[in-house]
């Protein structure tokens, strides 16, 4: 695939480049703000951009910015924000700038690089992809009467996965468990939830995200 | 070889000649001082006694209040004449006094009356009593003590003049050291040398009486003012220079420290990926070295939410608040009325402290089901409350928490409160002036 990547930080432009390239991508842009990216991006027209958050020329959320721009202006880019942090509300701005093929992940998740590899190739695929932490606090925050709470573990842990924007295929593998078993799990937490049967990946995460929110 | 050049020895104030021309100028303006003192203070005490007077006893007619402002006028113009003499006289600088100013859009009437609410100014009203006493005082030993020396000195030159009939008898020969013109002469030089060698105490002693009671009267409120205020500036200024250092700590350690580790973790999970199935030992070693990399990574991002939340740092107070409310496990109801311009970082900092520890303790001990954020911004002061349906039974000496976030409200300048009574509920609120 071809990648962009901007980071102001040199040491990690270079990480992720060689990690990349080593998968057998090619970066054709690496730069350092949030201007450069956007430009970058428009010109280069890759098949997916990796943006950092906190970059020149503001060094507040200046990456995040950058990728709703983009969003704005290529509606079919396809973006993974990479941050020290992750904040819910920044999530949902992303996730607000169209249909799919948006990321939001803890820079720590690079080091799982196959996990990472896989979550980059399912953004550029237009899939949606939530950091863990994001997911586990739109979880954590449920009222008492929540259908949520009567899911049981096992399905709690797939709903979790699904947010995530993991396939199905991708949930069996985490779980160690056969394709089959996940699709069941998924109709009966759709079921409970009451959310309408879709197979379409990123219709499908926002559901979960959108009824978690509520 | 040069040589510098020495400046005039002369301009050394430390000179004798310089030194003596000193004591001799301050000695004249001090007896001037005291002279002239008496006629400007009995003008004073008759005006501010007729006004006082005057305008206290028509205080039931409108026209009482604008006498006695127009009285307390009269006494800070007094007041002022006293402190430019006391300012030259002491050589050093002394506070600008600041009387309180009416506001500017008040009508007439409140402006006129405007400063009778000023302390500084009745000061000024006592000082036209008091000062009219010493200053009494200090003219009669001063005149008494130039005209002996001037007299005395001069006797000599004018005695002789003196009709001296056969009834006459001066002190000398009262005192029976005889009636001889030259005993006249030396008794009258005596007294006035006398008076002459004492003058300089004299007169030093009464400019001494005079410019303290003025310092207590006059200065010491606005000098305490003054240190008040210089206290204020300096702390406004510590306050900032924290929350900005702190600020910038949170970055540096995202610039530093945090990014070399990602960058470490990066380089471990491709030496793991390098590493291959074939070689399972390597593969654990470099899995426990990812995994304290990561628990690193962990323990900074919470050092540094708890320095200054980077979701604040970037974006302000909204922003973290709404941040904080997502993240709450109680379901939380949020009402936030800021204005869009960022406040000042430490009204930020503690504003949001309040709330995440507030909302911490709901979910560690409140047992409750619902709680409401409420954040406003209410004259100058920033209103954050926490309230929960909980048990309650919170305290501020409970728990290191509660307490530390008094002494952060307080360092703000702000006020903290907790109601939570056992049974519930518990309300938490803070005020935040936003400084002036």
């Amino acid at each position: 695939m071809r990648i962009v990547i901007a980071d102001d930080s040199l040491l990690l432009r270079e990480g992720l480049q060689l990690l990349l390239t080593e998968a057998g991508h090619l970066v054709v842009a690496a730069v350092g703000d949030g201007p450069a990216f956007i430009e970058a991006v428009l010109t280069e027209r890759p098949d997916v951009a990796l943006v950092d958050v906190r970059m020149p020329p503001s060094h507040s959320d200046e990456g995040l910015r950058a990728a709703v721009e983009v969003r704005g202006q290529w509606p079919d880019a396809k973006v993974m924000v990479l941050s020290q942090y992750v904040e819910v509300s920044y999530a949902n701005e992303l996730l607000a700038t169209g249909t799919g093929g948006v990321g939001y992940l803890l820079k720590d998740r690079v080091s799982a690089i196959d996990d990472f590899l896989d979550g980059v190739e399912r953004v550029a695929a237009g899939g949606t992809v939530l950091d863990p932490q994001v997911v586990s606090q739109l979880l954590v925050r449920r009222r008492a009467d929540d259908p949520v709470a009567t899911l049981t573990p096992r399905e709690s842990e797939v709903l979790g996965l699904m947010a995530e924007g993991r396939s199905n295929a991708s949930i069996a593998e985490a779980l160690v468990v056969s394709d089959g078993a996940v699709e069941k799990h998924t109709q009966r937490i759709f079921a409970k939830l009451g959310l309408p049967p879709d197979d379409a990946q990123h219709r499908r995460v926002l559901a979960v995200l959108a009824y978690l929110r509520s | 070889m040069t040589y510098a050049t020495v400046p005039n020895a002369h301009a050394i104030p430390s000179a004798p000649s310089a030194r003596i021309a000193d004591v001799i100028r301050r000695f004249g303006r001090e007896s001037a001082y005291l002279l002239l003192g008496f006629p400007i203070a009995l003008a004073s005490f008759v005006v501010v006694v007729t006004g006082l007077s005057v305008g206290a006893g028509l205080l039931i007619t409108v026209v009482g209040l604008p006498i006695l402002a127009g009285t307390i006028f009269a006494a800070r113009g007094f007041a002022q004449m006293e402190r430019m003499q006391v300012r030259g006289l002491l050589g050093r600088d002394v506070p600008v006094i600041r009387y309180r100013r009416a506001d500017p859009d008040a009508g007439w009437f409140r402006k006129s009356i405007a400063p009778l609410a000023d302390a500084q100014s009745w000061l000024d009203v006592l000082h036209a009593f008091v000062g009219f006493i010493t200053a009494t005082v200090a003219w009669s030993f001063a005149l008494t003590w130039w005209t002996g020396a001037l007299a005395g000195l001069s006797f000599p030159a004018w005695g002789w003049a003196i009709p001296n009939g056969p009834d006459q008898k001066d002190l000398p020969e009262l005192l029976g050291f005889g009636h001889s013109y030259l005993v006249k002469v030396l008794f009258n030089v005596g007294v006035g040398v006398f008076f002459a060698i004492t003058l300089p105490l004299v007169i030093r002693a009464f400019t001494l009486l005079r410019t303290g009671l003025a310092q207590l009267l006059l200065f010491s409120r606005s000098e305490t003012q003054q240190q008040v205020d210089e206290l204020v500036v300096g702390r406004t200024a510590a306050r900032s220079a924290e929350a900005s250092a702190l600020r910038r700590l949170e970055r540096d350690i995202h610039d530093g420290p945090q990014q070399r580790l990602v960058r470490l973790s990066m380089d471990l999970g491709r030496a793991r990926k390098q590493a291959g199935p074939e070689n399972p030992q390597l593969q654990a070693t470099l899995d426990a070295a990812l995994g304290q990399t990561k628990d690193t990574l962990e323990e900074l991002r919470a050092l540094s939410r708890g320095i200054a939340p980077p979701v604040l740092t970037d974006r302000g107070l909204r922003a973290a608040l709404e941040e904080l409310a997502a993240r709450s496990i109680i379901p939380i109801d949020v009402d936030i009325d800021l204005p869009a311009a960022r406040l000042p970082h430490h009204v930020e900092t503690a504003v949001y402290f309040v709330a995440s520890e507030a909302l911490t303790n709901v979910a560690k001990h409140s047992g409750a089901t619902q709680c409401v954020l409420t954040v406003a911004l209410i004259g100058n002061d920033v209103a954050v409350r926490v309230s929960d349906d909980g048990r309650g039974g919170a305290h501020l000496s409970k728990g290191k928490g509660l307490l530390g976030l008094q002494d952060r409200v307080r360092a703000a300048d702000g006020v903290l409160n907790l109601s939570s009574p056992d049974g519930g509920p518990t309300v938490i609120e803070a005020e935040v002036p936003c400084g002036s």
